[in-house]
């Protein structure tokens, strides 16, 4: 600002000439800051992403472009589910992802319904930790896509086979969340509060609660991705329908476009969920902390 | 992800907290060491227990869970051969090798190029806002989705699984690195050049020891993970490996040779887990170790 005031005051050439250079000199300095900022990072990233793959759709001869793949997904949104008339809802690609996310629910239930309660009795009880933590280890170690087959095996190709899949392997991460969380309780308030025979529902409320929220998220969130990744996987190699079976049929018919563009769908639906709702549910948990840093509190990736 | 074994660890390390009667003594400690182990094998067996008895109630001609003693001798039939099925000895180690192999090529490529993204990650915070939404993409995007990749991209054979799990264990690597990049004691450094010390062998004391364990915990974090990937991947499209026996096992509809195969999976990855990187890890912390710090937990 001084510089404009300076040119406007000043008639002498010379001095003229330094403010605009010295402005040049300002303007360039804040063009490399928008350039170098967070935002403007993260913008090029993006577009590098895009750039690659349009790169690598160029040079593969089974890879399609972005655009290509865009294309298809329009498409896609435009052939009936049934019948022949295409809606908005009665689309391919609505209906099918309907039905894995309807899975994915399902199967997110018994998670749930399983793994927190064994989780907090494990983080409470040692003996309860002693009987089940070999059992819990070799749940970790198997890869989720063999139940996929098993269960496939096991119950036919209904949709008994992908919730069953999902109960039995993404259970034991969240077990582990939770059993860490209730470690997070602060010791002394429960013992305060048996001492003073808090009754149950209330200590749930205000102290176990709010305690293990950041846990038990994290680890609701992690059991999500896979089990999204699982009923995919079951439908792939089993389902009459479903994301993951119309990814199947474009790779049976040698579809490429079809194939890159079902695995747009798949990848976008998770990142929506994830940035769009658990984030928020995340943040709305942790409100009570504020800016304390302590435990639960994200750190991402470098663990 | 890839935080599979971080959770084992997890699991292992978590002790509920000694109740009031528990307050003490060694010989109270040790009782409850045993009463644990004795639970933990009540555990074991109550599953077996379990899985005997749904195979008993289920019994039809198909065999849709078989016990568990035909899946032992399944499993030793993989082992020893077994002429009856027409299967070769040693054809776990055959396949388990090939798997192996597959994941150490994806494991280089990711050490070969996350040390340098990592490196600008921890150097620059304009390299880390560029990377960020390159390693949440890769973390989140479904196991499927890379194998798809690998089927497109390369086909059938082994280059899909090796670049599919390079690209899921990159961003692991990149993100270790760079943690280890920013607590590098910049003093040192200015003190090594201070003193006209050489750069390289200032990179080989200060540098590479701050650095390396940020490297092993990054392999053993993804290990787990990109073990499953290359299996998956393989039976999506590999030609060789645990990941194309499963698949031959689905394909023929044969439960037991699915369980077996599950099996040597669990045995596998407890067994690396708990002999070799267990004590790589304990290698490249062991001067920190000496100084009894607890870094082992984090």
């Amino acid at each position: 600002m001084s510089s404009g005031s300076d040119v406007a005051t000043a008639p002498r050439e010379p001095l003229g000439d330094k403010a605009a250079t010295q402005r040049t000199a300002a303007a360039m300095e804040r063009l490399k800051a928008i350039v170098l900022s967070e935002r403007a990072a993260r913008w090029t990233a993006r577009l590098s992403l895009i750039l690659i793959w349009q790169l690598v759709g160029e040079l593969s001869d089974r890879m399609p472009t972005p655009v290509d793949t865009f294309n298809f997904i329009i498409d896609e949104f435009q052939r009936p589910f049934e019948g022949t008339e295409a809606t908005w809802w009665n689309n391919q690609v609505v209906q099918n992802t309907y039905l894995t996310v309807e899975r994915t629910v399902l199967g997110m239930f018994w998670v749930i319904a399983i793994g927190i309660p064994l989780g907090y009795a494990m983080g409470t009880y040692w003996r309860a930790q002693a009987t089940f933590t070999d059992i819990i280890m070799v749940g970790l170690a198997l890869p989720g896509y063999i139940w996929a087959l098993l269960s496939l095996m096991w119950f036919g190709f209904s949709v008994t086979a992908p919730v069953f899949t999902v109960a039995v392997s993404a259970t034991p991460a969240l077990v582990v969340f939770v059993m860490r969380g209730t470690l997070a309780i602060p010791r002394e308030l429960r013992d305060m509060s048996h001492a003073y025979e808090v009754p149950f529902l209330e200590r749930f409320r205000h102290l176990v609660l709010p305690s293990m929220a950041g846990a038990v998220i994290a680890g609701v969130r992690l059991a999500i991705l896979a089990g999204w990744g699982l009923v995919l996987v079951t439908e792939w190699f089993g389902l009459p329908d479903g994301a993951g079976q119309q990814s199947r049929s474009w790779y049976d018919a040698a579809n490429f476009d079809g194939l890159m563009g079902w695995a747009l769908i798949i990848i976008l639906i998770i990142i929506v969920f994830d940035r769009g709702v658990i984030e928020r549910i995340d943040k709305r948990a942790h409100k009570w902390r504020g800016n304390i840093e302590g435990f639960g509190t994200k750190r991402e990736g470098t663990g | 992800m890839a935080v599979d074994s971080q959770l084992e660890t997890q699991l292992r390390e978590t002790q509920p907290e000694p109740g009031p009667s528990a307050l003490g003594t060694e010989r109270q400690a040790a009782s409850r060491r045993r009463q644990a182990m004795f639970l933990s094998i009540v555990g074991a067996v109550g599953l077996l227990a379990a899985w005997t008895i749904a195979s008993i109630a289920t019994e039809t001609e198909f065999q849709l869970l078989p016990p568990p003693w035909e899946v032992a001798d399944r499993m030793w039939g993989f082992i020893v051969g077994d002429p009856e099925r027409n299967v070769e000895g040693g054809t776990v180690f055959v396949n388990f090798w090939d798997t192996f192999r597959k994941t150490m090529y994806g494991f280089i490529g990711a050490v070969v190029v996350g040390i340098p993204i990592g490196i600008l990650m921890g150097r620059y915070r304009y390299a880390k806002n560029y990377f960020f939404d390159f390693t949440y993409l890769a973390a989140n995007v479904p196991l499927i989705v890379y194998s798809i990749l690998a089927v497109v991209l390369f086909g059938l054979g082994d280059a899909g699984p090796a670049v599919v799990v390079g690209l899921l264990v990159l961003p692991d690597v990149a993100l270790n690195v760079a943690a280890g990049v920013e607590g590098v004691d910049r003093r040192l450094l200015s003190m090594s050049r201070v003193y006209g010390q050489p750069s390289g062998p200032a990179l080989r004391h200060i540098v590479w020891p701050t650095f390396l364990p940020f490297l092993f915990s990054a392999s053993r974090a993804s290990f787990a993970a990109s073990w499953k990937l290359a299996t998956l991947a393989e039976t999506f499209g590999g030609t060789t490996g645990v990941g194309v026996q499963i698949r031959k096992a689905f394909q023929g509809f044969s439960v037991a040779d699915m369980l077996a195969w599950m099996m040597f999976f669990v045995i596998f990855v407890v067994l690396v887990e708990r002999v070799i990187l267990i004590r790589l890890e304990r290698y490249a912390f062991r001067y920190r170790l000496q100084r009894d710090e607890d870094v082992l937990r984090f």
